[in-house]
């Protein structure tokens, strides 16, 4: 005589109620992918805001005074009215030990009134080609290369201001008011943060043409590895007429802000959670009192009460497994979905994958599932266990 | 089937960030409808791509009816283009849609509106650097496209920059003579413009009348 196993008999008890455990198998699986992808999200969203952080190239950015206000003052003033630094800054900057090295920058624009409808404002950044492409080692060309001369009549385009402007290396490019002529020498590929929509030009060479000969809008950092960063910017902060942002309380308030979005997905997760459970009880007892009877005549052949115990803790281990499976599999394949929804969602996202499923991740969320699954069959199993043979026999055809 | 239609619908989502170029889309559609088309009570933006629409092969199409090759690394088979459909109830009035053209310090924005047979009823620049933008800008020099269609523009070379010495296009005149690169460009936005929406709007009427001749 063939031997059934415990494994078959549960297998075959779900199989007879397709539908229902299909639909069990499906709200199983949705929690699971809202789990995991959520968890996913969590490592993903500071895992890319360090690195969009890191490819500032510096951790300490030196502004002047009054700088938070400045793309105001670009969009209303055309640059008129930005605050400086005196160029000197950069040596008191220097002189501090912490510091690996620095790279001054000024940025400045102009009101070009043919652009667009009512004009447009067009920005420059003025770097120094001494030290800037060094902090900005990652940014990789899709065309040319970096500028030498500081004060050549050249630019470096990133890539969406290129495409804006159909512009490769060798074409000119016009700086409105001013008509001065400058010439492409590099164009960045996509980078997905802003250095692409920035056009590069030497820094020596705006400071003469705007006006603006020894005076700097911003100076970036590099800080030592193992330096007191927290250190260095207090003393930063005692340097006149500048004021210090720091890379880390950068990243500290967008985690701040996107914390609400978390706990608010958190919430959606829990509740997506306790239905599946909700969904797994209710299919597993509607199961067990539909099956009285049958428990009633195994038990009078002899099951035991752990016997039956464990067959129904079986169905439900057996649902939370495909269910688990199904919610990873939907996580992982459909992560770049949820990638574009929560980038719709956020006001701000960093670049780089906002979902990051690790195998550490799907074992977390596998035995979260199987653990609510194994919780959610205690009951139904219990019922089971406790039922009385002949008065689940008598009661055939109540 | 319907396998492989939610295989396509995931594939398609998961693949509009890998849409590299940028089309040209109306600043405020909104207003530039209703300023264009004051008639009209609402409009349908369409999106389509040469890539989308027939790939390599119409890329070929498109380039031998310009007579131009597309240039560049911008000027490709995967930008996709936002063509405004125009109403007046349900009826269809007109068409709107511009293009992005090389110029010789930047990028120039050509917008078109034209009626349903593909006649230009306007013409006029999104975007233009030039020192001599606004010559190219002043309405006199965008009235000259008025009433003109893509078989005006069937003996113009973007190429050479030759056109039938006694055909419309010859008769345009620039405005600002120092900015002669700026204006073939907008001849050849023009051109090509019009092609585009021969092929993804007007069902390539002007194609038929080019064969036949």
């Amino acid at each position: 005589m063939k031997k059934i196993s415990i494994y078959q008999i549960a297998a075959k008890n779900l199989l007879r109620k397709r539908t229902r455990s299909a639909l069990t198998l499906v709200g199983i699986g949705l929690s699971a992918w809202v789990l995991a992808s959520l968890l996913g999200f969590n490592r993903g969203y500071d895992s890319a805001l360090k690195k969009d952080i890191d490819n500032m190239g510096f951790q300490v950015l030196l502004t002047a005074k009054g700088c938070p206000y400045e793309a105001a003052t670009l969009m209303l003033k055309g640059g008129t009215g930005l605050r400086y630094m005196d160029e000197t800054v950069v040596a008191d900057i220097l002189s501090q030990s912490e510091v690996e090295s620095v790279t001054p920058m000024l940025m400045q624009a102009v009101f070009d009134p043919e652009r667009g409808d009512s004009g447009a404002i067009d920005a420059y950044l003025g770097i120094d080609p001494a030290t800037y492409p060094q902090m900005k080692s990652f940014l990789k060309f899709k065309q040319g290369g970096w500028f030498k001369d500081p004060d050549a009549h050249v630019a470096v385009l990133g890539y969406e201001a290129a495409e804006l402007e159909q512009r490769e290396v060798g074409d000119k490019l016009l700086i409105p008011d001013k008509n001065i002529e400058l010439t492409v020498v590099g164009i960045l590929e996509r980078s997905g943060t802003q250095d692409d929509g920035t056009i590069f030009v030497p820094i020596r060479m705006l400071q003469k043409e705007f006006g603006q000969q020894g005076k700097l809008t911003a100076v970036g950092i590099k800080v030592e590895r193992k330096a007191d960063t927290a250190a260095l910017e207090n003393r930063l902060y005692e340097l006149p007429d500048v004021q210090v942002v720091s890379m880390a309380q950068v990243k500290n308030t967008i985690m701040s802000l996107v914390a609400t979005a978390k706990v608010m997905v958190l919430s959606i997760a829990v509740i997506a959670i306790l239905i599946s459970m909700l969904g797994v009880i209710n299919t597993i007892l509607m199961s067990v009192l539909e099956r009285t009877q049958e428990i009633g005549i195994m038990k009078s052949m002899g099951a035991m009460p752990a016997d039956v115990f464990r067959m129904i803790w079986t169905e439900t281990i057996i649902l939370c497994l495909l269910g688990g499976t199904l919610g990873l599999a939907m996580a992982f394949s459909l992560a770049k979905v949820t990638d574009l929804l929560i980038r719709r969602l956020l006001p701000y996202t960093p670049t780089g994958s906002l979902i990051l499923i690790s195998p550490g991740l799907m074992i977390t969320t596998f035995t979260v599932v199987l653990g609510i699954g194994l919780i959610s069959g205690v009951y139904p199993a219990w019922r089971a266990a406790r039922v009385r043979p002949l008065e689940s026999i008598r009661s055939e055809g109540d | 089937m319907r396998k492989r239609l939610v295989l396509v619908m995931l594939l398609a989502v998961a693949a509009l960030p890998l849409l590299a170029a940028v089309g040209c889309e109306l600043n405020d559609p909104d207003r530039d409808v209703k300023r264009l088309f004051p008639q009209s009570t609402g409009y349908r933006t369409i999106y389509a791509s040469i890539l989308g629409r027939g790939g390599a092969a119409l890329l070929q199409r498109v380039e031998q009816r310009l007579g131009d090759r597309f240039k560049g690394l911008f000027e490709t088979a995967d930008v996709p283009y936002t063509l405004y459909h125009i109403f007046k109830g349900q009826e269809t009035i007109g068409y709107i849609h511009g293009v992005n053209q090389k110029g010789r310090y930047g990028g120039i924005q050509a917008v078109l509106a034209l009626d349903v047979d593909g006649r230009i009823l306007a013409f006029y620049y999104q975007r233009l650097t030039n020192s001599s933008a606004r010559l190219l800008r002043d309405p006199a020099f965008g009235a000259q496209f008025t009433g003109l269609n893509l078989r005006d523009f069937d003996a113009y070379d973007p190429a050479s920059g030759h056109a039938d010495p006694g055909g419309r296009i010859a008769a345009i005149r620039n405005p600002a003579p120092g900015a002669e690169d700026d204006f073939r460009a907008t001849l050849r936005a023009v051109k090509k413009n019009l092609i585009l929406c021969d092929e993804f709007l007007l069902g390539n009427k002007f194609l038929e009348r080019e064969k036949s001749q």
